[in-house]
């Protein structure tokens, strides 16, 4: 029934699943962005989607998050369909955005006070929460500023200390680090590390394999709207790959291409040859044999995985 | 300060989350509604005086030039012996309405939609696309309120205010945004390119104002004309302004009392396509 190459959790869950999808489409126009999609995700877990620009991830996590409605196919989020039941569901969840949108015409404060009202939450314990959740992303003292005096990875801390403030069952986050700099994108991480522990369930969409590796239980990766492959992480690139990888430059080490294909299968992605093996030492060799430069052995990847199956690399 | 994030300091932050205990629910949708309302009343609020400065004082300009100052050479009386300046009045007051409604519900309602994203923010939020658009048609109509409470005000300080019904003028002024935040919504449904309000302003608004018995009484045009006028929905304002403002003795026509019920289906329609067109315009 349907083409995902999966590789089950490596713990049992226990419950109904936070969200549960059978046969999911969106078309737009002639363009089907979520061609037939299946997938669950158990409550308490953290869910990494991957997949190449356009492969349908914003799409798939707006139909979840009650935003946009499929063409076909089921959804159920929380125990409920997500776009009959807006309200209630929205109620219980939290979304990080592509884009930080946030109300351009109020300061840092009032844009967290209106949000609640929109949850109908407000009152003392609203705003000792905001006080709480500011200072949980760092923020506080910021809360007179304007919207726009705030830097890229401040306005995506305040998208995440906004998406608490409901005490949601379910966050959602569609590329929360794309564009910031390595420290704040470890301070997000160590946010969602934080709230993972504490039970929360986390449906997540990246462009970063090491953003998947530190964070997801199970990996779906995304292409041209199917699901092409899901598992945990370590699972994933066990069921696919040996070990190891040799990678290096097909048309600047040709000579190496010839005497290598002579020991092993190579695969190639434009200028970028691949050989895979579970000994490193016998890849370390080659490559010293062949003189190629640097250190081309590395472990492999979900980033192999998913170019040895969709023969493209993630971020292209 | 620093960027970095402790993991020690999440528990205590979310802990306070389990707390709060009972999965938590959805408001009602009138609490919904009004959620959107009280954002827009909040950015206003801020900005008082500069957004009400085209749609109060345009139509006090057109007053003072106009009907006190053109008026003082009219001689003539109009609509059963009113001077020029209080024939007037009414239709100043549907202008008020009317210009307030039609600017937030396009340029307004487009910056919105287009450049701020306002509207996309509030749908990560327990509010549907209907919330959005009711509230923010409600907010219309509570700014055409206050406004043409304002505009009254001056009136009756100027002496161009004889009815007692004046009280209703804050009513008039609520349903006639309404009406005309619902067929500014229907326009910028359309819209691509906040260029085109203009046309929408010059084209079909403008026309709307003056051809409707705001300068002169349309009544007293050639049959065919003024069946025009009756037809045009600002003429059925003004009226219903000019019921509450001087009287119903002062009317243009003998079936002035049905302008009212008029106006108020223009509301509910075009307020109800209105909603619906933007709501489909912010896709799902
Ligand atoms: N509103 C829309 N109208 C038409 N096409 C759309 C719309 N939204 C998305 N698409 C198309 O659907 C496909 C999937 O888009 P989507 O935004 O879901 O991809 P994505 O995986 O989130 O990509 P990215 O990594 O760039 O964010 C793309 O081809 C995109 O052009
Ligand atoms: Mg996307």
């Amino acid at each position: 029934m349907s083409e995902t190459a999966r590789v089950p959790l490596d713990f049992k869950p226990s419950g109904p699943p936070a969200i549960e999808i059978e046969n999911l489409v969106k078309r737009f126009g002639a363009l089907a962005a979520v061609d037939g999609v299946s997938l669950s995700i158990p409550r308490g877990i953290c869910y990494a989607l991957l997949g190449p620009n356009g492969a349908g991830k914003t799409t798939l996590s707006r139909m979840i998050g009650a935003v946009s409605r499929g063409d076909a196919g089921k959804l159920t989020v929380l125990g409920r369909d997500p776009w009959r039941e807006q309200s209630e569901v929205k109620a219980r969840l939290g979304v990080v955005m592509q884009d930080e949108v946030f109300d351009e015409d109020l300061n840092v404060l009032r844009n967290l006070q209106i949000y609640g009202l929109f949850f109908g939450r407000r009152g003392e314990a609203y705003e000792r929460k905001i006080r709480e959740m500011l200072k949980f992303v760092q923020l506080e003292g910021r809360e007179q500023m304007p919207i726009q005096a705030l830097s890229g990875g401040m306005r995506r801390r305040l998208m995440i200390a906004r998406a608490l403030l409901n005490e949601p069952e379910l966050l959602i986050l569609d590329e929360p680090t794309t564009g910031l700099d390595p420290q704040v994108r470890h301070a997000i991480w160590a946010t969602l590390r934080a709230l993972k522990a504490k039970g929360m369930t986390v449906l997540l969409t990246t462009h970063y394999m090491e953003e998947a590796e530190q964070l997801a239980d199970l990996v779906g990766i995304l292409h041209k709207g199917k699901l092409v492959v899901e598992g945990p992480p370590s699972g994933l690139i066990a069921k696919h790959l040996p070990r190891f990888v040799l990678e290096f430059d097909a048309h600047k080490d040709g000579a190496a291409l010839d005497a290598i294909a002579a020991k092993s299968a190579i695969e190639r992605h434009g200028d970028r040859a691949f050989v895979f093996h579970d000994s490193e030492e016998t890849l370390r060799g080659w490559a010293t044999a062949s003189r190629l430069q640097g250190s081309p052995v590395r472990a492999a990847s979900l980033e192999d995985v998913f170019l040895k199956l969709t023969g493209r690399t993630l971020d292209e | 300060m620093s960027e970095e994030l402790s993991d020690a300091a999440a528990p205590a932050a979310i802990a306070a989350q389990e707390e709060a205990g009972a999965a938590p629910r959805a408001p009602a949708g009138f609490k919904r509604v009004y959620a959107v309302w009280f954002r827009h009343f909040r950015v206003y609020s801020n900005f008082f005086f500069a957004n009400a400065t085209p749609a109060i004082f345009e139509p006090l300009f057109l007053m003072l030039a106009v009907g006190l100052g053109v008026g003082n050479y009219i001689k003539q009386t109009f609509n059963g012996g009113l001077d020029y300046a209080s024939f007037m009045a009414p239709g100043i007051l549907a202008m008020t309405s009317l210009y307030t409604a039609a600017f937030e519900a396009s340029y307004g309602t487009f910056i919105r939609y287009m450049y701020q994203k306002t509207y996309h923010g509030m749908l990560a939020t327990p509010l549907t696309r209907r919330d959005i658009f009711l509230g923010e048609l409600l907010w219309c109509g509570t700014k055409g309120m206050l406004f043409s409470s304002l505009v009254g005000l001056v009136l009756f300080l100027f002496g161009k205010v004889h009815s007692p019904a004046a009280v209703l003028i804050p009513a008039v002024g609520f349903v006639t945004s309404v009406a005309f935040a619902g067929l500014s919504f229907f326009v910028t449904s359309f819209v691509n390119s906040i260029n085109h309000f203009q046309y929408y302003f010059t084209v079909v608004l403008t026309p709307l104002t003056f051809f409707s018995g705001l300068m002169f009484p349309v009544q007293e045009l050639p049959a065919n004309l003024a069946y025009i006028a009756y037809a045009l929905p600002m003429f059925h304002v003004i009226e219903t302004f000019r019921l509450v403002v001087s009287g119903p003795e002062h009317s243009s026509v003998p079936w002035a009392w049905a302008c009212p019920f008029v106006l108020v289906g223009m509301a509910v329609t075009l307020g109800y396509i209105g909603v619906r067109r933007m709501e489909g315009k912010l896709k799902p």
